[in-house]
């Protein structure tokens, strides 16, 4: 069935990926702001869950799709918090809390989806339209995916750059980093390095829970029950996949994301790939690029390891 | 040598916190339902009516302990090493698909040549699938953690793929195997509940956990390299060997659980038939406080909660399940609040003997007092580092 691979076929592969990339996208910049400053976020997938819950529960409330992506926020940032807490306060493994906050997670948002809808009725919320770019738009394959999608894709795809510019052109960004490297080195020059890593971890709450938001919000309209569904731990195989750098991570987030699109739409097209093949290709992909296979990794030298001022 | 004085201090941690935090949690558990209008005291009722209400019932908290202990035996020993084996619910997976392998290709031979076969081959399965990170972070420093995380999807998917393409059953509706010969599943051992065999393994393997980290010389050598990767070094521990054989010992231990929660409950392989019991397993091992007794009785308690889960879908009040994942959650969360605040109050009275010179008798070090370093809540991950300074200590 070759021939059904035309044009407009791969266009809407593309405007898929692009769609299944935006929430991964959210998160995967998050963690790697929270994990070049030396926090590791197991509960990422925990942290979007959350944030898919309380912004389906917010626009609920308000009737606005936008008051529902400040209350995903919000809820990303309630699980982050409780991390910070748990980790630099309680000294807790940076590890077990997140494994720890990924069950609280989906204990939570089952109780709150029978406590606030009642467990048989799938309350659906509005979604945002598509916004399409004028020109732009009209361009071969990429157009409609990058150019005709909704307002919070373009964010994502901005917060690509923003970061790289952070990291990379900012003092701030260096304080992030010293921190995620030496943080005994960092304090001594200054940076207060409790302080930076307790930004870096609200940050990654606040974008893992929008990319949750993203999820229910931009598409679905409703939450059911982990309704992430791993998500959370593909965007953190895609921080390592692409060498803790915001490009690199971007990139990962459209190779698995596409791979996604493609594994959907494989089967209508009588291609006979065992389609959970692609859906592990974001784990192995990063298995065979750890084991260095492919190329050398360096992850933040002081990566979860807490950081105790003595 | 004299053995270390078991102070009131290290009785405390090592048992009041862990019954506090559960207890606790139950609490927790009940100001939520509360919140939600439901009767807390008629809803841990109906759970315990569940779990706990007849010798069946019992029987079925048996089972849901069973997978969750045998794993958490396996986490409880890499953790001893300082190893972060998060991948057990992985090797579940390729547990229960070995074992199903060989039941669904055995030749037709006399029970019990083939269950123990099965056994034998998730058992291995689950330690290969352990091995893969331990073999990562041995020869090439890359952290166990996340890398035995990923290898947890891939076990899924490898699970899917089977039951959906060899292993299909033509006009299911579900994606499942045909229910296994009772030749092949491990023999109900108490007429009249749903207790099998599974049990006595578990048992056992409770005894071979202890054996194993306790009298051993290859616990004493988890607990040298526990205490830190140079110190282990000039002990004489070698360490890639060790930290190999930890991952593929505590992957073993969940392959087992695999094997025993498909030849034993389920009697068939199924999509999902872990729904979590190998994350749950590293809350139940750190409640347990890495000992065996302590984990048997951290399982049991999770078990209970789960089978009190179906009470609770089942008597009609309208109370969530999914209460119990928050208590379990909780159970942990109060755990390691306790821990930290310990950690706390030792540096304090460390940091004032120090000035004052002064060592109080009851002020016993814990990790002198044989405690467990990886417990030591400050303890690091070493994502992906092969500094051997910042691998357990900041």
């Amino acid at each position: 069935m070759a021939s059904a691979v035309n044009e407009e076929y791969i266009s809407l592969l593309l405007v898929a990926a692009v769609s299944l990339a935006a929430p991964l996208l959210f998160a995967a910049i998050g963690e790697l702001i929270s994990e070049r400053a030396g926090v590791i976020n197991i509960e990422l997938e925990g942290m979007m869950l959350v944030g898919a819950f309380t912004g389906v529960w917010g626009a609920y409330l308000s009737g606005s799709v936008w008051v529902g992506f400040l209350a995903a926020a919000a809820g990303g940032l309630l699980v982050a918090l409780i991390h910070g807490v748990m980790c630099f306060v309680f000294l807790a493994n940076q590890v077990v809390s997140g494994v720890v906050l990924n069950i609280l997670a989906l204990g939570l948002t089952s109780f709150g989806l029978d406590a606030v809808f009642g467990s048989s009725l799938n309350r659906s919320v509005g979604t945002l339209d598509r916004v399409r770019i004028p020109v732009l738009a009209d361009i071969p394959f990429v157009g409609p995916a990058l150019f005709s999608q909704r307002l919070t894709v373009y964010v994502a795809i901005l917060l690509v750059p923003a970061t790289w510019w952070l990291l990379n052109r900012t003092a701030s960004g260096l304080a992030l980093k010293s921190a995620g490297e030496r943080p005994d080195a960092a304090e001594a020059l200054g940076v207060r390095v409790m302080r930076v890593r307790w930004v870096a971890l609200m940050a990654c709450g606040i974008l893992a829970g929008i990319g949750g938001g993203q999820l229910t919000l931009a598409g679905l309209g409703f939450f059911t029950p982990n309704v992430t569904a791993g998500r959370g731990f593909i965007a953190l195989a895609a921080v390592v996949f692409g060498k803790w750098n915001p490009i690199g991570a971007a990139a990962a987030v459209l190779l698995f994301a596409t791979a996604d699109a493609f594994q959907i739409r494989a089967q209508a097209l009588g291609i006979d790939l065992p389609y959970q093949l692609l859906v592990s290709l974001p784990y192995l992909a990063t298995l065979i690029a750890l084991a260095g296979l492919l190329r050398k990794m360096r992850p933040p030298a002081a990566l979860g390891i807490n950081y105790l001022p003595d | 040598m004299t053995l270390p004085r078991v102070s009131s201090r290290r009785v405390a941690v090592q048992i009041m916190i862990p019954v506090a935090a559960v207890v606790l949690s139950l609490a927790t558990g009940a100001l939520l339902l509360l919140a939600v209008g439901a009767d807390p005291i008629s809803a841990y009722e109906s759970m315990f009516r569940a779990a706990f209400g007849s010798l069946f019932s019992t029987s079925i908290t048996i089972g849901k302990a069973m997978p969750r202990l045998l794993a958490a035996l396996g986490i409880a020993l890499a953790l001893r090493a300082g190893l972060w084996n998060i991948g057990a619910e992985g090797q579940i997976y390729v547990g229960g698909v070995a074992s199903t392998a060989v039941v669904l290709g055995a030749p037709d031979v006399s029970f019990p040549v083939v269950l123990v076969a099965a056994m034998v081959a998730g058992t291995l399965a689950g330690a290969v699938w352990g091995a893969i990170p331990g073999v990562l972070r041995a020869t090439r420093g890359i952290s166990e953690v996340i890398t035995s995380l990923m290898l947890v999807y891939v076990a899924i998917q490898l699970t899917n793929y089977l039951l959906e393409s060899p292993w299909v059953v033509p006009h299911s509706t579900f994606p499942a195997t045909e229910p296994f010969a009772s030749e092949h599943r491990l023999p109900i051992i108490w007429p009249g509940t749903l207790l099998n065999a599974g049990a006595v393994i578990a048992a056992l393997a409770v005894v071979l956990a202890w054996v194993l980290s306790s009298r051993s010389t290859f616990g004493l050598e988890l607990r040298a390299l526990g205490g830190g990767e140079q110190a282990a070094r000039f002990a004489g521990v070698r360490v890639k060997r060790i930290v190999v054989a930890a991952m593929a010992v505590s992957g073993a231990f969940a392959g087992l659980a695999g094997s025993v929660e498909i030849l034993g409950v389920r009697g068939r392989l199924l999509e999902g038939f872990s729904p979590g019991y190998g994350f749950e397993a590293i809350a139940i091992a750190l409640i347990g406080r890495l000992q065996p007794a302590g984990i048997l009785l951290a399982a049991v308690l999770f078990g209970a909660l789960d089978a009190g889960a179906a009470g609770l879908l089942t008597s009609g009040k309208g109370v969530p399940s999914s209460i119990v994942q928050i208590t379990e959650a909780m159970a942990v969360v109060y755990v390691l609040i306790a821990l930290g605040i310990n950690e706390k109050l030792s540096r304090r009275r460390r940091a004032r003997e120090a000035l004052t010179g002064v060592r109080r008798d009851d002020a016993e070090d814990l990790d002198q007092a044989g405690n467990v370093p990886a417990l030591d809540t400050s303890v690091t991950t070493g994502i992906g580092s092969a500094d051997v300074e910042g691998w357990h200590r900041p």
